[in-house]
């Protein structure tokens, strides 16, 4: 069965203020982010009948009670990665089984840092004894995020022989992007160049801090409508042409040998069904939103997506095709290098493609962008990944 | 007095109780399945090949190859005290299914870090622990 193309449209898109210390709760960012969705869609909260928590770790009691704070409206409930969801809630829309789907996300706390990720293991730093933790986990090695990601792209530079200039090349382009966002973190902070990279301090080498993600507070929410409902929403309806979540491996546990060959990838699975139900090309694409928590994220990225050929991403990044005039410009709002990481930003990339679609993005403005591919992923691309190409008309 | 160990250690439930006893021993073992034959690192409570429950820790030859390495330079809790340190995957000998092991490399300058070079298990009784931890070392 195809895929429901242009059954349902992103219709309404929020961020909440991003940054450090926001001095508000989780629930207030949500209700924030789900309120400002559903105005900048003209719509209200009686006319939500889907709900999609963005969190692959949201229960069914956790989504019962925002049914119940909710007011009783939403009825159709789902869990899943951000895009993917978009993928979810387009199918369940044109199963019949909701009409207005809001997803979405907040976080005043966590932290994905060298501190948070023992904070959010229960693990906190005793002055008298060893905390204990799971039998296999990594944080017994002292490894977190860092760490996992400069082992993937210690590899990744090793197997396609790549120099690190390359991949330390997309963190200067996200900042460039930064500096034409006003609501970014970094982008009153400057231009840097690969030089300003590659010396700012190491954090797990051979990654530096400027090509390691921010690490901030902020919600975002999104709403997937009908395409009935959409033609009357406020906004120019930005159509959902295809979409698709996949998983493979929890790689972050078992580390795959063979995680940079892989014709099973989530990424790669989720991209092609997506293109495939969209009935566009690679080619096609004005515009792009990549999950890029490191650079090494985005080359692999590109590769999984079928952009490039697998160990070409880097040059891709290098060759400039990702900044604004190259032929793929991806993550115009700063990416989660300079724009911000919310813990589970995902959703973020659709966003800002949904505003590129619809024209809203003054100086950083991909010119006619019509067309535009959005990813989120986790585990490395390997483990769960969902893909949604977005149209303007 | 010594100053106590308080980075993180496992809290050994029991499927892993056989592991920790024979890291006590100098042994390191991994789940091989009884049905297939296949080796399955990390621990799952089924093998993933055949998802027979009948998985034993069978002692490995503890001989590894540097598959990736990171020294890390930024690390929270007790782990700060020790930066820079390394932190190494070691993908195992056996097969059919690789099996690399996630754990920090010791005794090697890190300038001489090389992917590809071989690494042996090495053993880290903790002291006034109930744990035998592994590492890696040059081989």
């Amino acid at each position: 069965m195809p895929f429901p193309s242009r059954s349902a449209a992103v219709v309404g898109v929020y961020t909440t203020k991003q940054g450090k210390k926001l001095g508000v709760s989780t629930h207030q960012l949500e209700i924030e982010a789900i309120q400002g969705a559903l105005a900048d869609a003209g719509l209200t909260v009686a006319d939500v009948d889907g709900l999609i928590p963005l969190s692959t770790e949201a229960t069914y009691r956790t989504m019962m009670q925002w049914v119940e704070q909710l007011g009783g409206n939403p009825t159709y409930l789902e869990s899943a990665s951000p895009v993917g969801g978009i993928a979810k809630a387009t199918a369940a829309i044109a199963a019949g089984m909701a009409n207005v789907v809001v997803l979405f996300w907040g976080n005043a706390h966590a932290s994905v840092g060298a501190k948070g990720a023992q904070q959010q293991q229960g693990a906190k730093a005793s002055s008298v004894r060893a905390p204990r933790v799971g039998d296999m986990h990594w944080m017994i090695h002292g490894a977190y995020m860092v760490p996992w990601y400069a082992l993937w792209t210690q590899r990744y530079m090793h197997e396609f022989n790549v120099p690190q200039e390359k991949l330390a090349e997309y963190a200067v382009i996200a900042r460039h992007h930064a500096t034409l966002n006003p609501a970014s973190l970094m982008g009153d902070k400057g231009e840097i160049t690969v030089d300003d990279v590659l010396s700012s301090p190491p954090v797990a080498l051979p990654l530096h801090r400027l090509e390691c993600s921010l690490d901030n507070e902020g919600g975002y929410a999104l709403v997937v409508a009908s395409a009935e409902v959409a033609r009357n929403c406020k906004k120019k309806p930005v159509w959902i042409l295809g979409g698709a979540e996949r998983a493979f491996t929890d790689s972050y546990s078992t580390f795959t040998a063979d995680w940079l060959n892989n014709s099973r990838s989530a990424v790669k699975r989720a991209t092609d069904i997506a293109f495939e139900g969209a009935g566009v090309t690679r080619a096609d694409i004005d515009v792009a939103g990549l999950y890029d928590c490191f650079p090494v994220t985005v080359a692999r990225d590109l590769e999984e997506m079928g952009f490039c050929g697998r160990g070409e991403g880097a040059d891709m990044i290098a060759e400039g095709h990702l900044r604004l005039g190259g032929s793929l410009p991806t993550n115009t709002d700063g990416g989660l290098l300079s724009n911000s990481h919310n813990m589970n930003p995902g959703g973020m990339h659709a966003i800002e493609v949904t505003r590129q679609l619809r024209g809203e993005c003054d100086r950083r403005q991909v010119k006619d962008a019509r067309i535009g591919v959005v990813l989120s992923q986790g585990w490395s691309v390997l483990g769960l990944a969902g893909t949604a190409i977005l149209a303007a008309d | 007095m010594t100053t106590p160990y308080l980075k993180p250690l496992p809290e050994k439930a029991p499927a892993f109780q056989e592991f920790w006893d024979a890291m006590a021993n100098k042994q390191f073992t991994a789940p091989k399945c009884q049905s297939c034959g296949d080796w399955n690192w990390p621990y799952y409570p089924n093998c993933r090949s055949c998802l027979s429950g009948d998985l034993v820790w069978t002692p490995v030859s503890g001989r590894a190859t540097l598959f990736s390495y990171t020294i890390v330079h930024r690390a929270g809790g007790a782990f700060g005290a020790d930066v820079p340190y390394v932190i190494v995957m070691a993908e195992l000998e056996e097969r059919p299914r690789s099996m690399i092991v996630l754990g920090n490399l010791i005794g090697v300058n890190h300038e001489d870090i090389r992917i590809g070079m071989p690494l042996r298990v090495a053993y880290e009784a903790i002291p006034d622990e109930d744990v035998t931890l592994y590492r890696f070392e040059a081989a």
